[in-house]
């Protein structure tokens, strides 16, 4: 079956792109296939370019290369992400050992500077611990360390507050923002929380099924959301700031198995506003906006009346 | 070595010497419920040359005055005097083939972990290909052929079949005493073993490299040689440690026959012919001695665990 | 290793061919089982010495004594097709007789080590306190002695008869399954099953025979067919040690002594048993991983 497929898009500089979309969507794997660490028996056919070079074209040691220095990932979560039979401070320095930025020596020097970096009190005296002697938010922290320590050009967060709590949660966010903006990396950072993405994100990529269904500025797609499955995801979240004007709704259905896949547009089993069409023919991810993106025949600024409809 | 381990070490070591004395006594006291020992055939030609004997060894005495005696001797290393062969001090005697023994057993645990993990690791990283099937099937042959058929495999490989494919250049004596002597005793006696490790490491590796962590250190960059050894293997290495105890006495007990086979004047050795011969002083002597190195063989298996898991205090 | 049927096939095999009558938890381990290619093979190769065995009490090709002077070490011929021995006598016959004891020794020791094992671990864990206490120290302490000179010293203590053979190898091998039974019982005597036939006064032997052995079953039948094979290495350790079941009777182990001094001008006489042993507890130990499998599908990997 087909996890992913024809995924495309820029991320520039000192930018942090959301990724969207519900468990199973395709996320996680587009982030893994890009470092060509999709877990057997997965396997990556066509390309996956990165600006001009196919991942899938690179030798042992230029995907080895590649990894962790040109881009670097931040995994879920950081209580299973860490050896735990190895000191935190050596896990750091030999992410950087592994390349060619840094000598040895730096590389050695560098750890406690990292991780004063990501705000880890003592870390002096911290970098001799084992990743069970930190807390979840503190070995998130190192993770992160962990994670720039080569100064990527870019960085991918797959949902790196989930499996934290809730008062940490916070903290973590403001880290990544601030990072990202001194190190002037690209930020890609997977999740499911919109809120986050509202609060974070410059542009929003929202996945369904393995394929991109809208993308465009936070502002734009937040504001008005084109694609069907994007309008409902943002109805099916409280909002603060418009308490009682709305009514909560959630998306009919299930997400779909990616072995059986249904002909034409894939949400339209799960979509209130589909037409004929969308059962038989897949729409382009078509411009709806000069920055917006949108694959659907109908999009919601066709619609009159969208909470009506049921 | 922090404090705690030093404590547990400590009372480690108390409890191997309650055990040794505890097992030693349990011999002791079965042993001399025993019709005749190697004295009793000295009755027949003279009975005072008898009583004589049996004087010179305590044993005129009750024999739980013959116990305390014996205890009394065991604390200060004095497990007395053989039977067979009288005057011949048994403790200097043991110790001489305990460093036998022991060279033998090191040996063999050497080979049982080398070829073991390696087996074990290859196989899980080549899992369901050719190479795994390899591996794994012969995991099941290599602990199903007992020791002794290993030794006679490759005494008939390496005396009669190198003598044969090089023309008498290359032969192996069977024996002890050179270094070249040491490694087929210790192959044949470690085989078995490493199967039994090889299949372990396997299926703890298979678990470990799913791990988030091994992704973690893909990710990073790390070279192959790195993620598999510094990040899987030691970690899979965690629950194979577990079974090092009993395979330190599996090896001990193996020891015995491979002794035999090979004529290796060790410990397994003394204790075989001195069964046969009814020479129990030193039967309880060895008897003594492998309860140690069955202790001691343990406790270092446990001060490996916190080692390889910082996880692990004691 | 062997063709791993997946889970899914299998319950829909389940749903189709069982649902008319109840399948038991023993009929789902049995069906497989058939399937463990190496599990069947197994299987086969235990009847035929099984057979052998039984066959070799009332007729082999010539008696197992019986000395062909003057034709010692001959190799393999149309007469004699796995050779003769030192003394002359027929290794054919020998292989075969040899699995009589081998067999007995193996099943022999391995109840009887089950039983003990059993027994013990069944009251070590369902009455706890000061009966495990007991039994917990004495497994411990004979955890750190070697078996095999304990069973030395019991063969020198109560003789080398086949009955006294077994009694000394049943008595160092009961440690294992002694353990596993207790730690089964100890988890099982929590379960609302046995609470519940518990508060309707059910008597304690009652409980351990229809609640907690029938649950512990599945483990102990394992257990119990690895203990197999280890009982006849065992036997042959000791019948190469010369403290074996006493000659004429042909014991692999002590052939394989026999045949050691001649090793090199006639093999053969060494690797007849020395195979038949080999293969038998290749056997078992195939039996047993398939029975762990089948009993338990969940520590397959």
């Amino acid at each position: 079956m087909r996890a992913v497929d024809g995924i495309s898009f820029d991320v520039d500089r000192g930018e942090i792109v959301g990724v969207v979309g519900e468990s199973g969507s395709g996320k996680t794997m587009t982030a893994l296939s890009l470092l060509r660490l999709v877990p057997e028996p997965g396997k990556i056919t066509g390309r996956i370019l990165y600006g001009e070079n196919d991942v899938l074209e690179m030798t042992d040691d230029e995907i080895r290369e590649f990894r962790g220095n040109e881009v670097a990932m931040i995994f879920q979560d950081p209580m299973t992400s860490m050896n735990p039979v190895l000191r935190v401070g050596f896990q750091i320095e030999e992410a950087m050992a592994a390349h060619r930025r840094f000598t040895g020596q730096q590389a050695r020097d560098r750890v406690v500077p990292m991780l004063q970096r990501v705000r880890i009190p003592a870390a002096k005296e911290r970098i001799k611990d084992f990743p069970h002697q930190f807390s979840g938010g503190m070995r998130q922290r190192a993770m992160i360390a962990m994670g720039v320590s080569n100064e990527p050009s870019l960085l991918i967060a797959d949902e790196p507050t989930t499996a934290l709590d809730v008062t940490v949660q916070a903290s973590i966010i403001e880290l990544l923002r601030d990072i990202s903006r001194e190190l002037r990396a690209a930020v890609i950072l997977i999740t499911h929380n919109m809120a986050l993405v509202a609060s974070l994100c410059n542009r929003v990529i929202v996945m369904y099924a393995g394929r991109i269904v809208e993308q465009g500025p936070t502002r734009a797609i937040f504001k008005n959301p084109q694609h069907p499955y994007t309008w409902s995801l943002l109805r099916s979240m409280p909002r603060m700031d418009e308490v009682g004007k709305e009514r909560l709704v959630s998306i009919r259905g299930v997400p779909p198995d990616l072995g059986k896949l249904p002909t034409g547009c894939k949400f339209h089993p799960r979509c209130r506003f589909k037409v004929d069409r969308c059962l038989t023919e897949e729409p382009p991810l078509a411009e709806v906006d000069p920055e917006q993106l949108a694959r659907c025949w109908v999009l919601m600024k066709n619609v009159p009346n969208p909470e009506m409809q049921s | 070595m922090s404090r705690g381990t030093l404590v547990y070490a400590a009372q480690r070591l108390v409890l191997i010497t309650v055990t040794a004395v505890v097992v030693s006594s349990i011999v002791f006291i079965g042993i001399h419920q025993l019709p005749g020992n190697a004295l009793a055939s000295e009755r027949r030609n003279n009975p005072a040359t008898e009583a004589a004997l049996l004087h010179h060894y305590n044993l005129d005495l009750p024999w739980p005055q013959q116990y305390v005696l014996w205890v009394q001797g065991l604390a200060h290393g004095d497990m007395g005097e053989s039977l067979v062969n009288m005057g011949v001090q048994i403790t200097p005697l043991l110790l001489r083939e305990a460093r036998v023994s022991v060279t033998l057993g090191l040996a063999a645990v050497l080979i049982t972990i080398g070829v073991g993990l390696t087996l074990g690791t290859i196989a899980a990283i080549r899992q369901n290909t050719w190479v795994d099937y390899v591996a794994s099937t012969s995991a099941v042959v290599g602990y199903s052929v007992p020791s002794f058929v290993w030794a006679f495999l490759l005494i008939l490989l390496t005396v009669s079949g190198f003598y044969a494919w090089t023309g008498g250049l290359v032969y192996e004596n069977i024996g002890w005493g050179k270094i070249e002597q040491i490694p087929v005793p210790a192959l044949a006696l470690g085989l078995p073993y490493a199967a039994i490790v090889a299949r372990l490491t396997r299926a703890s590796m298979l678990e470990v490299i799913r791990q988030d962590y091994v992704r973690t250190a893909w990710a990073k960059g790390l070279k192959a040689r790195v993620v598999i050894l510094r990040h899987s293997l030691r970690n899979a290495l965690i629950p194979v440690i577990s079974i090092l105890g009993p395979l330190v006495t599996g090896i001990i007990t193996g020891s015995v026959v491979i002794e035999y086979i090979f004529g290796i004047p060790g410990l397994g050795q003394e204790f075989v012919s001195s069964i046969l011969s009814r020479d129990y002083n030193i039967v309880i002597g060895v008897f003594t001695f492998y309860a140690v190195l069955i202790g001691l063989a343990n406790l270092a298996v446990d001060l490996i665990y916190p080692v390889l898991d910082p996880r692990i205090r004691y | 290793m062997a063709a791993v049927p997946s889970t899914v096939e299998a319950s829909q095999e389940f749903l189709i061919s069982e649902l008319p009558e109840q399948s038991s938890l023993g009929q789902d381990a049995w069906r497989r089982l058939k399937r463990n290619r190496l599990a069947v093979v197994g299987l086969v190769i235990i009847a035929i010495f099984f057979v052998t065995a039984l066959i070799s009490i009332v007729w082999t090709p010539y008696p197992t004594w019986r000395q062909a002077l003057g034709t010692t070490y001959a190799g393999p011929s149309l007469l004699h097709p796995l050779g003769l021995d030192d003394y002359g006598r027929d290794i054919l016959s020998r292989v075969m007789g040899g699995a009589a004891i081998a067999l007995g020794v193996g099943v022999g020791a391995s109840f009887l080590a089950s039983l003990t094992g059993i027994i013990l671990g069944m009251l070590a864990g369902f009455f706890k306190g000061k009966v495990d206490a007991l039994i917990s120290l004495t497994i411990n302490i004979f955890y750190g002695v070697p078996d095999l000179l304990v069973a030395l010293i019991l063969v020198v203590l109560i003789g080398r008869g086949l009955f006294n053979i077994i009694l000394a190898i049943a008595l160092t091998g009961w440690l294992g399954m002694a353990r596993l039974v207790r730690g089964q019982t100890l988890s099982i005597r929590e379960r609302e099953y046995v609470e519940a036939a518990r508060t309707i006064g059910t008597p304690n032997l009652m409980i351990l025979s229809r609640h907690i052995l029938p649950n512990a079953l599945g483990p102990i039948i394992v257990q119990a067919t690895y203990l197999v094979p280890a009982a006849i290495i065992f036997e042959a350790f000791l019948s190469l040690l010369g403290l074996g079941i006493p000659p004429p009777s042909p014991s692999w182990g002590r052939m394989a002594s026999e045949g050691y001094k001649a090793l090199q001008i006639a093999p053969h006489i060494v690797l007849a048993p020395c195979a038949a042993l080999s293969l038998t507890v290749l056997a078992f130990n195939w039996l047993g991983d398939g029975l762990r499998d089948a009993i338990d599908p969940r520590m397959r990997r």
